[in-house]
């Protein structure tokens, strides 16, 4: 059995009077990719959020590699190094260039001697297509490009594992194909992932699980073939159809609030 | 109108007023440095820090900013004449720079919250601690965007040293109340004078603070 990278057990988190994790459990396993799914509201962000503690969840356990990660106890700065996170609307650093943008968690975070840190930076610019535009700002990237900035800077930390959070939700329907290629090879390579994400497609090629989260709590889990055309639950199918209708008839990713 | 007696007492005064302009940027740059020092100390203890500090910040700002910077002048000056032994000086360096640190605490403040909240939570997630998502994150997008509203104070700052006058320190303004004192006549001419002065060392000052935005400016 594959290495256990990351266990979730019995999360629960409440916004104000609003349970959003009802109890959610997921094992990820090395080099696994997982996609979660599910409609808006139920939490899937907010999973992705309590794994890093970007968000306190108020119970339930988060082990990394069998190291049980607890705010207080844990140095969470140690923790989130591990952790590579992407965000939906990127979030890089407006004032640095694309490749400082990489360097600076290395040279900050991991002392790493700046010029190793430029080199590092530079190969995972690369890594992702964007060799040319190193020394561009965030504002003169196009969505897709800042996308891939976004995970290069992320991929320069070595991470045990890497979340995306809704990685293609902001981007125009033209933009979202280099993303997920890039999200791709790194699936290929054997990164382990989670990913939330609405692209079925993306979900069919690349994941070894989808999870589908329902008001909170795990409703289902399985291969991509048992989800798409097998699921247990007359939810899921449901689910999936709604979403592959709205793919395929138009690109209504963004209208539709996925 | 030939050059009477008395204009040009006021002309041939005026390298005499030049000489308060040295102690009026004295006064500005201290003023400035301890009030950005202080100003943005609140503004991260407004954003940042626990309810006390923050509630602290509140109110200093507060009460600072609802008083005529004379008075606080007044007050730092006899108090600090009856505990501590005050210079003229110091107390209008410390008296403007509590007046414009309230001002600066709330460009700050106001510029530090307008950086979007991923900045943060991205720099958190690469392992940075708080400190340092703030020193190498935030303060420098934070700085810049305040840089335009923090020029407008520089300059405020510059024409209140002004109020230094009353507390007989020689600075450009004093130094008219002199000439002018000489040349009963042509208190109007001195004044001209100064302002000119002000003028331009305010010019200058905005200038340059305009031409430093230009060279920090990243596209956006």
């Amino acid at each position: 059995m594959a290495k256990q990278i990351l266990r979730i057990e019995n999360l629960r988190k409440k916004y104000g009077d609003t349970e959003v994790l009802k109890g959610v459990s997921l094992t990820v396993e090395e080099g696994e990719v997982v996609v979660i799914i599910g409609p808006s509201g139920t939490g899937k962000s907010t999973l992705l959020r309590c794994i890093n503690h970007l968000t306190t969840a108020d119970s339930g356990d988060i082990y990394l590699e069998n190291q049980k990660i607890e705010r207080g106890k844990t140095d969470l700065n140690k923790v989130r190094q591990q952790i590579g996170m992407v965000f939906q609307d990127f979030n890089l650093f407006n004032h640095l260039t694309a490749i400082q943008n990489v360097s600076i968690g290395l040279v900050k975070v991991k002392k790493m001697d700046k010029k190793k840190a430029m080199e590092k930076a530079y190969k995972e610019l690369a890594r992702v297509g964007l060799e040319d535009k190193i020394n561009h700002y965030p504002a003169e990237l196009s969505g897709g490009q800042k996308q891939r900035v976004a995970i290069a800077r992320a991929l320069a930390m070595d991470p045990k594992i890497m979340l995306f959070d809704e990685p293609t939700s902001a981007l125009d329907p033209e933009l979202i194909g280099e993303v997920l290629a890039v999200m791709k090879d790194l699936a290929m390579a054997g990164m382990t992932m989670i990913v939330v994400s609405h692209e079925l497609g993306f979900a069919r090629d690349a994941a070894d699980r989808i999870v589908f989260l329902e008001n909170g709590v795990v409703s289902e889990i399985g291969t991509p073939e048992k989800i798409f055309y097998n699921p247990e639950k007359q939810r899921t199918k449901e689910f999936i159809s709604k979403i592959t209708q709205l793919h395929t008839s138009g690109n209504n990713q963004e209208s539709a609030g996925l | 109108m030939g050059i009477n007696e008395h204009t040009w007492k006021v002309i041939s005064a005026i390298p005499y007023l030049l000489k308060g302009v040295g102690m009026t940027l004295k006064i500005t740059f201290l003023a400035l440095i301890f009030g950005a020092f202080f100003g943005l100390l609140l503004a991260l203890a407004r954003v940042y820090g626990g309810s006390i500090s923050r509630r602290f910040a509140i109110v200093y700002s507060r009460i600072i900013r609802s008083l005529p910077l004379l008075v606080i002048l007044f007050m730092l000056y006899y108090l600090a004449s009856e505990i501590l032994d005050l210079s003229p000086f110091l107390a209008v360096v410390l008296a403007l720079a509590v007046h414009t640190s309230a001002y600066q605490s709330e460009i700050f403040r106001g510029s530090i919250q307008s950086i979007s909240k991923g900045q943060m939570e991205a720099a958190l997630a690469l392992g940075m601690s708080k400190f340092q998502c703030v020193l190498y994150i935030i303060l420098p997008q934070a700085l810049r965007r305040a840089l335009p509203y923090w020029s407008n104070e520089a300059a405020i700052v510059l024409k209140d040293s002004a109020l230094a006058y009353v507390l007989g320190i020689a600075e450009l303004m004093r130094r008219g109340e002199y000439v002018v004192a000489r040349s009963s006549q042509s208190a109007l001419l001195t004044y001209l004078i100064i302002g000119i002065i002000y003028f331009i060392l305010t010019s200058v000052l905005t200038r340059s603070l305009l031409y430093a935005e230009k060279k920090l400016r990243i596209p956006c």
